[in-house]
C-alpha cells in the first residue's frame, strides 16, 4: 500500500526515543558503497540545492533591511545591503501602521490557521478511520465522491460559498474563513491509507473481546498508532490554511479580520497604484518576511516527526 | 458570532442587510447615538477625512472600511451584488465601472436625492462621468486630468525642451537618443493597468470609442475604435517603442517604479494624482528635479484636455436607508476641511469646484516640483477643459483586449491596424455575445 | 489486510463478552455499519455543507444564462457546448497540460533524487540541507509569487546583478517566451521540498534489513537506489503524483499574482482556472465562469483517472 512501514524488534521500540540519525545509520552498517568522491558529489548536489532554495529567501532579508527609496534607488544592488540599514525602522513602522493592522493580521492567521487546522484535521483523523477500519457499505462510493471532490477548481465554489454564507450572515466574519476550512479530503486520503496499514484489526478485535467499546477502542488503541501520521496531517492542514487566499479574499471585507496574506496583498495593490502615504513597499517586504517565521519555527520543533522512521508498535 | 438579521422598515431599503456593526469600522464612531451609514473606500489619508465628517455630524456617522483597491473591491463588490447581500451603504467606485454597476441595477440613481443641487459646484466634465443617460449615479470625489511631469535635470544636461505638441515629443525623444542618454523620455504602458492610460491618450486625438446611453437604450452599444485617429496614434507609439526611443514597460510595477526614481524615464505622461504617485516612491531623494508642464496636443491651436482615473462615491442598491446614504455621499469631501486633508495628505486632485477654483488651490505651491504652482499651471486648465468620456458597461473586456492587442503590436507581431481591427471586432462580438445591440 | 475480510464474512453472532446489560443481537456487520458512518459522520456534515451544496447551485447556474437583455434563462447545456469550442479555454487546456508534463516529472526527479541523496547521507549538513529545502513550503503560494514577482524584475531584482556575474546578460524572464518556463521555476521552487519531504519519509520506513542484505549481495549505493528503494516507495509517488496533476491542472496562483508584472505574458485566460476567475470577477459572467470551472473539472477528472488507470499496479485506489 501507500506507506511502507518497518517492524523492528520490540526491544528497539522502547529505545526508539532516543535514537539520533547516527545511531540509526550505525545500525544499518555504513551504507553501502559510498566513496569519498561520490559523498563528495552528492554534498556538492546538496550544496547547489541549498543555493536555490535559499536565495529568494536571502533577497527578502536584504530587502526588509532597505527603507522605501532604498528599495527602488539604494546602493548595493539587489541583493547586498544598502548603505542605510533600515530593518529596525522598518519593523517599527511595520507594527504600528494602521494602529497595529499587522499584528491583528498575524493573529487572524493565527486564529484561522490552528482553529481549521485542528478542526480538519480532527475530522480528517475521524473520517479516515471510518473508512479504513469499518468497511461498511458505500464507504467505497464516499471515497470516491471524495477524490472527486479535489478535482473541482475551487473558484466554481466561491460564489456559490458567498451566497450560501451569506444567507446564515457569516460572510465578513470569522466563521466564512473557518467552515470552509475544515474541509480536507487530501487529509482524510492519508489518514485512511495510514490507518489501514498501521491499525491491525487484529488487535481491535482483541480489544472487542475484551469488551472495550468501538470509542474507546479508538482513543485508546487506534489514536497512539495513528499519532506519526496525524501530525503530518496537522502539519499539512495548519499550513494550508495560513496559506489560505482567495477564499478569505472573497469572504471578509473588514481589514481586522484578515489574515496576513490576504492583508499584505491589499498593501501591495495599494502601494502599486496608491498616491504618496500609501506607499507600503518597504512593509510588504518586511511584512511578508516576518510573516514566514511562525511556520518556520513551527517545522523546526516538529522536525522529529519528519526524521523518525514510521514504525509500527509491537503486538501483544 | 451570529448578528442579527433584521431588515429596516427605513425608506428605500434594500436587500436584507444586517444592521452595521460599529465594531466593524475601522474609523472611531464619534457619536454613538446616530445610524450608521457604511462606506467603502481606498482614499489614502481618508480615515482623518472620515473623522472630520463624523465630528461635525451628529445626526449620521460613517462606518468605513477600506475593502481593497480598484478590481479588488469591485470583485467583493460584484460578488455582493450577485449573492444580494453584504455590500455597503456607500461605495467608492472609478468613472469607468459606473456604466456597469449601474447596469446590473447596484447603483442608485442620485436624482431622487437632491443630485440637481450639487451639479453646480463640479466640473462639466466631472459631473458628465458619474451621469448616464436623465440618472446621476454617483457623487464626483477626485480626477485625474492629464499632464506632463517631466526632470528638468535631465532635459536641462541633454539641452531638450519641453515639447508642446506630440511631434516635438518625439524629436525630443530622438535628440535623447542621439545625445547617448542612458534612459529613454517615457514608458508607453501596454499592460492591463495601463490600459486606461492609452485610452484617454487615443480620446485626445479624437477617438470616442464607445456610445453608449443608459437611460435611453441601456442594450444599445456603440462601438467606434477601429477608426484613422486610433491608428494614428497606436503608430505613433509603436514607433518610438520600435526604434526603442521610448521604453514599453508593465506600468505600476516595481519595475517601473525604479526607472521612474532613478531617471531610466526622463518624462511621465501622467494625471494629476500623479505627483502624489511620484512623492511616494522618491521619499525625498536629493538630485532629481521634477516639473509640470501642459500634456503634448495634436494640433497646438485647438488643444484637448483629457482625463485618466478619477473616482466618485454611488450610493448602492442594498444600501438600508438611501436617502441618509446619499447625505453621506455628497458630504464626505463636501466641505474645505475635509480637502485640505485630501489635497495635503492625499495628493488628490479635488474635482468639487469651491475648492478647485479657490485661490487656495490655484496657488498651492509644490515644494516637490521646487516651489512650482503645478494647478495654475496645469491642471486647473486640464480640469476645467475635459469634456467628459463615455464608458461601456464592458469595460473591462475592453481593457483586457487592448492591453492584449496593443503588447502584442508593441513586440512587433502585429502593425497598429491589426491591432485596432482586432480590438473592434473582439468586441463587436462580446457585446453581440452579451445582448448588446451594436449601434 | 486479509483478517478483515474473514471477519466480514464471520455470521452474525453476539460477541463474546458482551458489553453488561442485556444481550443484544448485533451483527458485526450492522455494527460496522453504524460505526462506520458515526466516524465519518462531522466529514460528511462539512463537506456536504461546504462543498456538495455550493456545487450544486454552481451547477445550477452554469445551465443558465444571463444577458443584459433577456435577463436569466435557463439554457441547458448550452454554455457546455460553447466552453469546449471556446479557444480561450481550450488553449487554456493545453497549457496547463504541457505544464503538467513539464512540471510533474521535473519536480519529482528534483524531489526524489534529493530525497534519496537525504536518505543516504546523515550528516548535518544533509539535515540542514533537509530544512532548507523545505523552507519554501513554509511560505504561502502568494507571498512566495510575489517575492519572484520583484526577482523576476529586470530591474528590481537581482537578475542582472547573478547573471552579470558571469558575464551573461540577464534573460527576461517576463516575456512571452520565457513566462512558461519561469512559472516552472516557481512552483519547483515552492513544492519540491514538500515532495522531498514525504519521500523521505516513505524512505525512513524501508527496512534497514534489506540494506544489509542488499550490500551482502554487493550492490552499490545507486543500485541500492533503484532498485530497492524506489520500488519500496512507488505508490508513495504515485498518490503525490495524482494529487500534483490534480493541483497542476487547476493551476491559479502564481499566475494570477505574476499578471500583475507580466501581463503582457499572462493574459486574462492564460490558464482554465485564471479564464474562469475573469469571468466571474472581472466581466461579471457568473454563468459562463461556473461552466468553464466544471468543464475544467471534467478535464481533471479524465486524467487523474487516465493516470490512476497506467498506474494500477502501483497505486491503492484501483
Amino acid at each position: 500500500m501507500a506507506i511502507t512501514l518497518s517492524t523492528r524488534p520490540s526491544g528497539g521500540a522502547a529505545q526508539k526515543r532516543r535514537q539520533t540519525p547516527l545511531d540509526a545509520a550505525k545500525r544499518r552498517g555504513s551504507e553501502p558503497g559510498t566513496t569519498r568522491s561520490s559523498r563528495a558529489l552528492t554534498n556538492l548536489f546538496l550544496l547547489a540545492l541549498i543555493v536555490y532554495f535559499v536565495t529568494p529567501l536571502w533577497w527578502l532579508i536584504v530587502a526588509s533591511t532597505k527603507s522605501e527609496a532604498g528599495l527602488f534607488g539604494g546602493t548595493g544592488g539587489a541583493l547586498w545591503f544598502d548603505q542605510d540599514f533600515a530593518l529596525g525602522a522598518n519593523l517599527v513602522e511595520l507594527f504600528t501602521a494602521d494602529n497595529g493592522l499587522y499584528l491583528t493580521w498575524i493573529g487572524n492567521s493565527f486564529l484561522y490557521a490552528l482553529s481549521g487546522g485542528i478542526g480538519s484535521t480532527v475530522l480528517a483523523v475521524l473520517a479516515g478511520y471510518g473508512l479504513a477500519i469499518y468497511r461498511f457499505r458505500g464507504s467505497r462510493v464516499f471515497f470516491a465522491v471524495l477524490l472527486g471532490a479535489v478535482m473541482v477548481p475551487l473558484t466554481a465554489l466561491v460564489i456559490p460559498t458567498f451566497v450560501l454564507l451569506s444567507e446564515v450572515h457569516l460572510t465578513n466574519t470569522v466563521w466564512a474563513v473557518i467552515l470552509p476550512s475544515l474541509l480536507n479530503p487530501f487529509g482524510v486520503y492519508l489518514m485512511r491509507v495510514y490507518a489501514f496499514e498501521a491499525v491491525p484489526t487484529e488487535l481491535l478485535e482483541a480489544g472487542r473481546m475484551d469488551g472495550a467499546s468501538e470509542l474507546r477502542l479508538f482513543f485508546q488503541v487506534a489514536l497512539p498508532l495513528l499519532r506519526p501520521a496525524l501530525v503530518t496531517v496537522l502539519l499539512l492542514s495548519v499550513v494550508a490554511t495560513w496559506n489560505n487566499y482567495f477564499l478569505p479574499l472573497v469572504m471578509v471585507n473588514d481589514p481586522k479580520l484578515l489574515p496576513v496574506t490576504v492583508g499584505l496583498g491589499q498593501w501591495l495593490s495599494l502601494s502599486r497604484q496608491g498616491a504618496a502615504e500609501a506607499q507600503v513597499w518597504n512593509l510588504v517586504v518586511t511584512g511578508a518576511l516576518v510573516s514566514i517565521i511562525p511556520l518556520v519555527i513551527s517545522f523546526l520543533a516538529l522536525q522529529r516527526y519528519w526524521r523518525g522512521g514510521l514504525s509500527l508498535g509491537s503486538l501483544k | 458570532m451570529l448578528t442579527a438579521c433584521s431588515s429596516d422598515a427605513s425608506t428605500g431599503g434594500g436587500g436584507d442587510a444586517a444592521p452595521v456593526d460599529a465594531s466593524s469600522c475601522t474609523n472611531t464612531i464619534v457619536n454613538a447615538d446616530a445610524p450608521l451609514v457604511s462606506v467603502w473606500a481606498w482614499y489614502p489619508a481618508f480615515e482623518a477625512v472620515v473623522d472630520e465628517f463624523n465630528s461635525t455630524h451628529d445626526d449620521v456617522q460613517v462606518c468605513w472600511t477600506n475593502a481593497g483597491q480598484g478590481q479588488e473591491e469591485y470583485t467583493k463588490f460584484s460578488t455582493t451584488i450577485e449573492a444580494g447581500s453584504g455590500a455597503p451603504d456607500v461605495v467608492m467606485l472609478e468613472t469607468d465601472q459606473i456604466n456597469s454597476f449601474a447596469l446590473r441595477d447596484a447603483l442608485v440613481d442620485l436624482n431622487g436625492f437632491g443630485a440637481a443641487d450639487i451639479e453646480d459646484d463640479y466640473t462639466a466634465g466631472a459631473w458628465a462621468d458619474v451621469s448616464a443617460g436623465d440618472g446621476v449615479y454617483a457623487v464626483p470625489v477626485d480626477g485625474g486630468p492629464m499632464g506632463l511631469l517631466y526632470r528638468q535635470d535631465i532635459l536641462d544636461q541633454y539641452g531638450i525642451a519641453v515639447p508642446t505638441t506630440w511631434d516635438e515629443f518625439a524629436a525630443a525623444a530622438q535628440q535623447l537618443k542621439d545625445a547617448g542618454a542612458p534612459g529613454v523620455l517615457t514608458n508607453f504602458p501596454t499592460n492591463r493597468d495601463g490600459a486606461a492610460f492609452v485610452q484617454a491618450l487615443l480620446n485626445q486625438a479624437g477617438v470616442e470609442p464607445f456610445d453608449y446611453d443608459l437611460g435611453e437604450s441601456p442594450t444599445g452599444l456603440g462601438v467606434d475604435i477601429d477608426t484613422p485617429d486610433e491608428v494614428k496614434v497606436l503608430t505613433y507609439w509603436n514607433d518610438l517603442v520600435s526604434k526603442k526611443l521610448v521604453a514599453n514597460d508593465d506600468a505600476f510595477t516595481p519595475d517601473a517604479n525604479t526607472k521612474l526614481v532613478d531617471g531610466s524615464y526622463a518624462m511621465y505622461v501622467a494625471a494629476a494624482w500623479g505627483p502624489g504617485y511620484l512623492q511616494g516612491l522618491q521619499g525625498g531623494s536629493e538630485g532629481a528635479q521634477w516639473r509640470a508642464a501642459p500634456l503634448p496636443q495634436w494640433d497646438a491651436s485647438d488643444p484637448k484636455q483629457v482625463n485618466w482615473g478619477g473616482s466618485a462615491f454611488a450610493v448602492t442598491s442594498q444600501a438600508r436607508d438611501q436617502e441618509l446614504a446619499a447625505e453621506v455621499a455628497k458630504g464626505i469631501f463636501g466641505t474645505e476641511a475635509a480637502w485640505k486633508i485630501g489635497i495635503e495628505q492625499g495628493a488628490l486632485f479635488p474635482l468639487w469646484k469651491p475648492i478647485l477654483e479657490s485661490d487656495y488651490f490655484k496657488d498651492l505651491e509644490y515644494p516637490f516640483f521646487g516651489g512650482q504652482q503645478i494647478n495654475s499651471d496645469v491642471f486647473l486648465a486640464a480640469a476645467s477643459g475635459y469634456e467628459g468620456f463615455t464608458y461601456s458597461p464592458v469595460q473591462n473586456y475592453f481593457y483586457d483586449q487592448q492591453a492584449e492587442q496593443t503588447a502584442s503590436m508593441a513586440r512587433g507581431e502585429i502593425t497598429p491596424e491589426e491591432a485596432a481591427t482586432s480590438i473592434q471586432d473582439a468586441v463587436d462580438s462580446y457585446a453581440t455575445e452579451q445582448g448588446f445591440e451594436l449601434k | 489486510m486479509t483478517s478483515a475480510d474473514t471477519t466480514l464474512a464471520a455470521p452474525p453472532a453476539p460477541p463474546r463478552g458482551a458489553p453488561r446489560g442485556a444481550p443484544r443481537r448485533v451483527s458485526a456487520h450492522a455494527r460496522r455499519q453504524r460505526w462506520g458512518w458515526f466516524f465519518v459522520a462531522p466529514f460528511s456534515a462539512v463537506f456536504v455543507l461546504m462543498l456538495v451544496v455550493p456545487l450544486a447551485y454552481a451547477f445550477w447556474l452554469s445551465l443558465q444564462t444571463k444577458t443584459i437583455a433577456f435577463g436569466s434563462t435557463f439554457t441547458g447545456l448550452d454554455n457546455y457546448v460553447k466552453a469546449f469550442t471556446d479557444p480561450a479555454f481550450l488553449e487554456g487546456v493545453w497549457l496547463v497540460t504541457r505544464f503538467s508534463l513539464v512540471l510533474i516529472p521535473l519536480q519529482m526527479l528534483v524531489s526524489l533524487v534529493a530525497a534519496l541523496v537525504l536518505d543516504a547521507l546523515t550528516s548535518r549538513f544533509a539535515a540542514f540541507a533537509r530544512l532548507m529545502m523545505f523552507i519554501p513550503y513554509a511560505i504561502p503560494v502568494v507571498i512566495g509569487a510575489l517575492m519572484w514577482g520583484f526577482l523576476y524584475s529586470p530591474q528590481f531584482g537581482p537578475g542582472a546583478q547573478v547573471f552579470g556575474l558571469f558575464g551573461l546578460d540577464s534573460p527576461s524572464f517576463l516575456a512571452p517566451d520565457s513566462i512558461f518556463g519561469s512559472l516552472v521555476n516557481v512552483v519547483t521552487w515552492q513544492w519540491a521540498g514538500y515532495y522531498m519531504i514525504i519521500l523521505f519519509s516513505a524512505l525512513r520506513g524501508i527496512d534497514p534489513t534489506l540494506y544489509e542484505a542488499a550490500k551482502l549481495d554487493g550492490a552499490g549505493a545507486f543500485q541500492t537506489a533503484i532498485r530497492i528503494k524506489v520500488p519500496l516507495i512507488s505508490s508513495s509517488l504515485v498518490v503525490i503524483l495524482v494529487f500534483a496533476l490534480i493541483g497542476t491542472l487547476q493551476f491559479f496562483t502564481e499566475p494570477q499574482i505574476l499578471r500583475a508584472v507580466a501581463s503582457g505574458a499572462i493574459s486574462a485566460s492564460y490558464t482554465p482556472n485564471i479564464y474562469a476567475y475573469s469571468l466571474a470577477f472581472s466581466y461579471s459572467q457568473f454563468n459562463y465562469a461556473s461552466a468553464i470551472s466544471f468543464a475544467l473539472g471534467v478535464v481533471v477528472f479524465l486524467f487523474s483517472y487516465l493516470f490512476l488507470f497506467l498506474t494500477r499496479k502501483r497505486n491503492g485506489v484501483f
